[in-house]
């Protein structure tokens, strides 16, 4: 995020884009609500009726997949009625011009086929973003998860540089990133293109600066990002092909689209090394499995979503029959085996190795976080008087060689997989609120589960479900071109005719056996967003209840759980 | 009884909310967590927060705790069979090495973690595949 | 005057952690000990989402109790402010259910209880506004968004005093003869 997740109650106008705060980060959603008391106009853009489009002054509810389209007529608007921040634009950006003759076709008119939003909120929405004066962009995996995802991004930029919404307090934009740790995965170089802080390895100067840090020499080439793995495994030639994978606290199993293909790579690699605390779905495909402490077992620190280092800390030894290690020890002893010894004694050793070699993140010592709780990179003195950075690009500098902002002049492209006869409906992953991720951590709390348990629901609007005769409550399947599962039907008018939507946590509602592993060229996301289905009936309820407990009794027995003992957790 | 007090970052999302964990040291467990005064949370947590954390005494109910190394001695297929670390240890270099050797680092791709690992164990895991394995093949689950 | 909990769907952005911690005040955090199926998941207030609306809904601590008057069992009384269920004297008869407008009175299993026949025992539920339990309500302490407040008689005359100014404020505000 530009911007700290403390400014946004300060914000005048909040741009809520594809983005459901109540459901992925209740606390940051919390701000949201407090912006509003605090008298912050809300345009929410959302297919979906969520929380944030309830109490929004404006709810463009966009028909999915059509977000650049709009953004480029948001930015259509502010062109045409005058209300850009020229002095802005001329002193702090690049490729205006360009952007602007971009713009001229998609006026609210020749776009509202697409969107299926009224030119006049179009209107509305922009002039609302280019007026308050700090207008502040909150976006999520309503964006990023599209075939189509950092163009949008992109085109969200545009909106922010030319209405000059970048460098002060509570303006910018914001990805509000998902995971706990995502944040922190990127800053430490868990990226193909990047060492840590976002040092490029491709660029000379760095590489012998890490080489010679490291004393080796490195690869100066980009490796393979994560989702494409699947294909490197299966249907590259043999030279290229992928022959291990080492995972490491993740399930692609579970969590990556398509599992179908997904299993079928995993049962083809010559080794599969998972490192977890949990059983998961990967695991029957291992070939060794390496237990590890969980969360507060270990020390360290984590990044959160606004670029805040924050130290977490082991709360609890693991169980006394538990021969675990911690992660950053067990990879230093496969490192050290493999002839590359790693001899680090704590987590405080690592970091400062990690801060001395990223000019952003040097100042952020265990000292200071200890002191001051949470630090925002950048950070780049050990003073104490440097406290980090709440929010970029002040004096509306940016980090391209000219020091200026980048406009990008970008098309709406449809998503790949659209909906037809065989499969007239959208198919769009969601999150359960109280669910994390593949649920190796919260599947196992017990109020957590009690709240929400397989096989999970579809929300599904009422007329649709009255049409196909199912009931709330029942069980339906879902159906794509790549796969199907079952789940319970949620009637809700908070949801379109013409689209669907499922949390992606659970294993036997598992959407991801009907995802399509469509990905954004740049990013390698998959479009979990968009891809078309078909629900059915199930005329016999009680077979499908019984099919459902029988399969929750399977997944349990291979994740070595003695399903005789106790009662159904279903 | 003691109760010890520790103060952590909670692993749920990105929000960075601090808790307040209450211990019972003697008995290595947790009691309770209370939200704790944070930057992002101003002492507030939600659900997950409030009740995410008793799946760390392993309580059977949707997936079994690793306590042990486990390798598929008889290739796959077999059963994973309980080892030491050392095996599991070398066991693993080993395969690794093979793999380098005869199809070179680029051969090899390895995860990072966006979840409760934590920056060191990430830088660690990253520096192992660029400086010990040789390739740039590291990435992580970001876009899930 | 009785108190009772009210939510505010400017607030609240349905999270349920609310409905959890209802849970925990009356089981008590022995949940946290026991055979993870041993212990009742019954919350006494339900979170409902409409178009328009998110918002948990739970009992109001009426004045002159419907469900009271109903009961032919004697199982509800009004003690400390607070409309309470004697589970002991419950017989299950549903009448409380029916009459409650609000839909907040519920009829729950009891997990490890039987009836003489065999079957599980069930008894009429609701909110207790956690009495007898330290702290007050405990949805209203974990609600993140303070969505939750507990109404006591001072907070009501604060309100009407509020709404009787704003109507005063709005009738004789020039705006009144503006035309639209």
């Amino acid at each position: 995020m530009s911007n700290g997740v403390h400014e946004i109650e300060d914000a005048k106008l909040l741009f809520v884009f594809g983005y459901n705060g109540a459901d992925s980060h209740p606390i940051v959603a919390r701000r949201i609500v407090r912006a509003k008391r605090k008298g912050a106009q809300i345009i929410c853009v959302d297919p979906r009726r969520i929380e944030t489009a309830r109490i929004a002054d404006l709810h463009l509810q966009l028909k999915n997949g059509s977000n650049l389209a709009l953004v480029n007529s948001i930015a259509h608007v502010i062109i045409e009625e005058g209300l850009c921040d020229d002095k802005f634009i001329a002193e702090h950006s690049s490729g205006f011009d360009e952007f602007k003759e971009l713009c001229k076709k998609y006026s609210p008119e020749a776009v509202t086929g697409i969107t299926q939003v009224h030119p006049d909120d179009i209107r509305k929405a922009a002039r609302m973003y280019a007026t308050s004066g700090q207008s502040m962009i909150l976006y999520g995996m309503g964006v990023c998860q599209f075939a189509q995802a950092v163009n949008v991004v992109k085109g969200l930029a545009n909106l922010a540089i030319m209405t000059g919404n970048f460098g002060r307090w509570g303006v910018g934009i914001g990805p509000v990133r998902g995971q706990n740790n995502v944040q922190g995965a990127c800053d430490m170089g868990a990226l193909p293109n990047s060492y840590p802080g976002y040092q490029n390895v491709t660029v000379p100067e760095i590489r012998a600066k890490f080489e010679k840090a490291w004393g080796v020499p490195l690869s100066d080439k980009v490796g393979i990002p994560l989702t494409q793995v699947p294909h490197y495994v299966l249907h590259e030639p043999e030279a290229k092909k992928i022959r291990a994978y080492y995972v490491f606290g993740e399930d692609p199993a579970q969590s990556d689209p398509d599992l179908a293909e997904v299993r079928e790579s995993l049962e083809k690699l010559e080794l599969v090394i998972l490192q977890d605390i949990y059983m998961n779905r990967t695991a029957i495909y291992a070939d060794v499995i390496l237990p590890s402490t969980g969360w507060n077992e270990h020390d360290g620190v984590f990044s959160c979503c606004d670029r805040g280092f924050q130290r977490i800390r082991k709360v609890i030894d693991p169980p006394a029959d538990a021969n675990v290690l911690t992660d950053w020890e067990i990879i230093s002893r496969i490192s050290t085996a493999m002839g590359y010894p790693m001899k680090y004694r704590n987590t405080e050793e690592i970091w400062n190795e990690v801060i001395d070699l990223c000019p952003s993140f040097t100042g952020a010592t265990y000292e200071k976080l200890e002191k001051y709780g949470n630090i925002q990179w950048p950070c780049r003195s050990k003073g104490m008087e440097d406290k980090g950075t709440s929010y970029l690009h002040k004096d509306g500098k940016f980090a391209n060689p000219d020091g200026k902002a980048k406009f990008s002049s970008i098309d709406w492209q449809p998503p790949t997989e659209l909906e037809n006869n065989e499969y007239p409906l959208i198919f769009s992953t969601a999150r359960e609120v109280g669910h994390y991720s593949v649920r190796t951590m919260s599947g196992n709390c017990r109020l957590l589960r009690n709240l929400e348990d397989e096989p999970g629901w579809i929300q599904m609007n009422p007329a649709l479900c009255e049409e196909l005769g199912v009931k709330h409550g029942e069980l339906v399947k879902v159906i794509s071109k790549r796969g199907h599962c079952v789940t319970r039907c949620l009637p809700t008018d908070r949801v379109k005719k013409q689209a669907v939507y499922m949390t992606y946590q659970w294993w036997i509602g598992a959407c991801n056996e009907l995802t399509i592993a469509s990905l954004d060229p740049i990013s390698n996301t998959p479009e979990y967003k968009y891809c078309a289905c078909r629900v059915e009936k199930i005329e016999d309820q009680a077979w499908a209840e019984s099919y459902v407990l029988r399969e929750y009794e399977n997944i349990r027995l291979s994740m070595g759980i003695d399903v005789a003992k106790g009662r159904k957790a279903i | 009884m003691t109760v010890n007090e520790v103060q952590t970052t909670c692993a749920y999302c990105g929000a960075g909310c601090q808790i307040l964990f209450k211990v019972d040291p003697e008995q290595n467990k947790i009691l309770e967590a209370v939200p704790a005064h944070g930057r992002t949370n101003e002492s507030t947590l939600c659900l997950k927060g409030h009740y995410g954390w008793d799946y760390i005494n392993d309580p059977q109910i949707l997936t079994k705790r690793l306590k042990n190394p486990l390798i598929r001695k008889g290739g796959k297929g077999s059963p994973l069979e309980e080892v030491g670390w050392d095996e599991a240890i070398s066991y693993t270099a080993n395969r690794l090495m093979e793999i380098k050797q005869k199809h070179g680092p680029d051969a090899i791709m390895c995860t990072g973690s966006a979840r409760g690992p934590g920056n060191e164990a990430n830088y660690v895991m990253q520096k192992f595949t660029r400086a010990a394995i040789g390739t740039n093949n590291v990435d992580h689950c970001a876009r899930i | 005057m009785n108190r009772y909990v009210q939510g505010d769907p400017l607030l609240c952005i349905g999270c349920r952690t609310c409905t959890i911690a209802c849970v925990v005040a009356h089981e008590g955090k022995r949940i946290y000990e026991i055979d993870p199926d041993g212990y009742d998941f019954h919350p006494r207030l339900k979170v409902i989402k409409t178009f328009n609306v998110s918002v948990p809904v739970q009992c109001k601590h009426c004045e002159n109790p419907a469900c009271k008057s109903v009961c032919q069992s004697g199982a509800i009384r009004v003690q400390d402010g607070t409309v309470l269920i004697d589970r002991d004297k419950c017989i299950g008869c549903k009448s409380c259910t029916e009459a409650c407008p609000f839909g907040a009175v519920h009829m729950v299993p009891l997990g490890f209880q039987l009836n003489p026949d065999g079957t599980r025992r069930s008894v009429a539920h609701k909110c207790d506004l956690c009495h007898g339990l330290e702290g007050g309500p405990a949805c209203k302490r974990v609600c993140p968004t303070e969505a939750l407040r507990l109404v006591e008689s001072e907070d009501l005359a604060e309100l009407l005093a509020m709404k009787r100014t704003k109507v005063l404020m709005t009738a004789s505000s020039p705006e009144i003869n503006r035309p639209v």
